[in-house]
């Protein structure tokens, strides 16, 4: 029972990691911003839309990581946020570098509030390093 | 309170443009918020920006035969701000400036820095450099907090950013009714004077309009209701134009309110219907006599509409006290006198070409039915101004604009001076950098 038990277990799992990988997709591309410049949130928005109209939200997978300056895309306040939104709703995924709200908290004095569908990863940079050894193409806009 | 008629009128093309708009969803541009405010998150540190605007007028007008003072000439029939001759290649506004968030990763305090190089009004003399806009906005949950230099909350054609009008010169109600002259001790205005002595005579006051701004403290913000977006602003300055300091202890207090529906589009082109009224009032005190002082109030209402390839704009003004006389009467720019004005204005966007059409009827009275003249002491200046845009691209354009003027007088001696005032040509080159 145990044993049948474990294979489901095993099963689920493998099921999950597949499902998160996207099963279906043809593509992986994470998408770097990084650049105080504010022209690159706007820009790397585009890019994520681009690949969601070209390839079809079902078959990519598309992550925007956001580290350093360029995390000020993930405040709740930024005024990107309706798009933020509405990319979330067709399966963009978003991730901000836990070390960038460290410093940054120290700079504030308090932790900047981050968009609800922001995700907290460890370390920007490690986020993507992990994504392309899982396949992942990486650009950066 | 607005004359009743031009209310009326107003009011009439105000449910024009509604009903041109029904059954539609909603945001004219919203000043307040795009000079005060940044980006929230999406703001840099120090954005360089400005405009440049050169352009060439030529005056029609003939100048009065005066039997013994040969040709005599009022600033309408010349070219400003030199006022020395009918044809003028000029570089009226080279404005440059910074704005943005001292500390990006804090979008509470904005700040908006404007120089203005050019030779206008605002710069009394060519050459001299006028800082025209120096501000610091502060955002918080309840309010926005803006102090500085800054437009004051009016009327849309002078609150409305510059580099995005629609025509080269200002309706005669904005320029006169508006765009505050600041008389000095012992200055005595503009005198209609020959083309031979133009320093001495058709001059200029020492210090430059007020440039609809005022230094002092703005609440404001915008907010969604529904469909709308509703705007507010509450000002209180020194009433004393561009100059960073006050001359008095009068204070001015502005109060605005525009509600909009948004069509689409951002910045200072985004389409939609704003619908809008305002008040300003103060005290001046008098440069000759500081022991006298006069009342200065302006109020209006207006709509706006811009659905491409449709533009529409109503205005209407009215003002009591410190009403510009120009060449009416030289020496009484400090008054209680009354005036009112409204202008309208018709934009058609020629689709699918780089093309614009403009159309604009303006009015203006000016000392409506002073009491101590039993024969009426008015003058209306009524235009009709034409114009074409030609977009470059989205930050170069070329206006051209030719405005047939009827300035008239009941009092004999200044209708002699205006019965002459015919044609004005203009063309404008803007880029925005």
């Amino acid at each position: 029972m145990k044993k049948i038990l474990g294979l489901f277990a095993a099963l689920a799992m493998l099921l999950s990691v597949n499902a998160q990988a996207g099963d279906f997709a043809e593509q992986s591309i994470v998408l770097q911003i990084s650049d105080p410049n504010p022209f690159k949130q706007t820009l790397v928005l585009n890019v994520a839309n681009n690949i969601i109209k070209h390839y079809g939200q079902d078959k990519v997978n598309v992550e925007i990581v956001a580290f350093g300056p360029g995390l000020r895309l993930l405040f709740a306040e930024n005024a990107n946020k309706g798009r933020i939104k509405s990319l979330s709703g067709v399966g963009v995924k978003f991730s901000a570098c836990k070390n960038t709200i460290k410093a940054m908290s120290k700079k504030l004095g308090h932790a900047p509030a981050l968009n609800s569908n922001a995700t907290q990863v460890g370390a920007g940079v490690v986020r993507i390093v992990d994504l392309m050894n899982k396949g992942y193409k990486l650009v950066k806009p | 309170m607005i004359n009743k008629n031009i209310f009326k009128k107003t009011l009439s093309a105000a449910a024009v443009v509604a009903g041109l708009s029904a059954m539609q969803v909603a945001e004219a541009a919203n000043w307040l918020m795009l000079q005060g405010t940044e980006r929230p998150g999406a703001a840099g540190r120090a954005k360089v920006w400005g405009f440049i605007q050169t352009q060439y007028q030529t005056d029609n007008s003939e100048p009065f035969a005066h039997p013994t003072l040969g040709d005599m000439y009022v600033p309408p029939k010349l070219i400003g701000p030199n006022l020395s001759s009918q044809e003028q290649f000029n570089v009226n506004r080279a404005r440059i400036g910074v704005r943005g968030i001292g500390m990006p990763l804090d979008s509470t305090v904005n700040y908006f820095l404007l120089a203005e190089l050019g030779n206008n009004a605002i710069t009394a003399n060519d050459g001299d450099v006028a800082i025209s806009d120096a501000s610091i906005t502060i955002n918080t949950d309840a309010t926005r907090i803006r102090t500085g230099l800054f437009k004051t909350p009016g009327p849309e054609e002078a609150l409305q950013a510059i580099h995005v009008f629609d025509y080269i010169n200002f309706t005669s109600v904005t320029n006169q009714l508006m765009l505050e002259r600041f008389q000095q001790a012992g200055e005595t205005n503009i005198a209609p004077a020959d083309l031979t002595t133009p320093s001495e005579g058709v001059g200029r006051y020492s210090r430059p309009v007020g440039a609809f701004r005022d230094v002092g403290v703005q609440f404001f913000d915008s907010f969604k209701s529904g469909k709308w977006d509703h705007s507010y602003a509450v000002m209180f300055g020194n009433g004393n134009g561009l100059n960073f300091g006050d001359n008095d202890d009068n204070k001015d207090t502005y109060v605005y309110w525009a509600s909009e529906l948004s069509y689409g589009g951002k910045g200072p082109r985004a389409q939609g219907l704003k619908i809008f009224a305002w008040n300003q009032s103060g005290k001046r005190t008098d440069p000759d006599d500081a022991a006298v002082v006069e009342d200065r109030t302006r109020s209006g209402v207006g709509v706006k509409y811009l659905k491409k390839p449709y533009r529409v704009t109503v205005e209407a003004m009215q003002g009591e006290g410190m009403i510009f006389m120009g060449q009416h009467r030289p020496a009484d720019g400090f008054n209680d006198k009354k005036a009112s004005g409204h202008y309208v204005d018709f934009g058609y966007y020629i689709p699918d070409s780089k093309w614009e059409i403009d159309l604009r009827v303006d009015s203006y009275t000016r000392d409506e039915n002073h009491g101590t003249s039993a024969a009426g002491d008015e003058s209306t200046f009524d235009t009709t101004t034409i114009a074409a845009q030609y977009h470059i691209n989205k930050k170069t354009r070329v206006t051209f604009e030719q405005s047939s003027r009827t300035f008239e007088s009941d009092t004999a001696a200044v209708n002699n001076q205006l019965k002459g005032v015919d044609t004005r040509t203009a063309v404008q080159l803007t880029h925005i950098f």
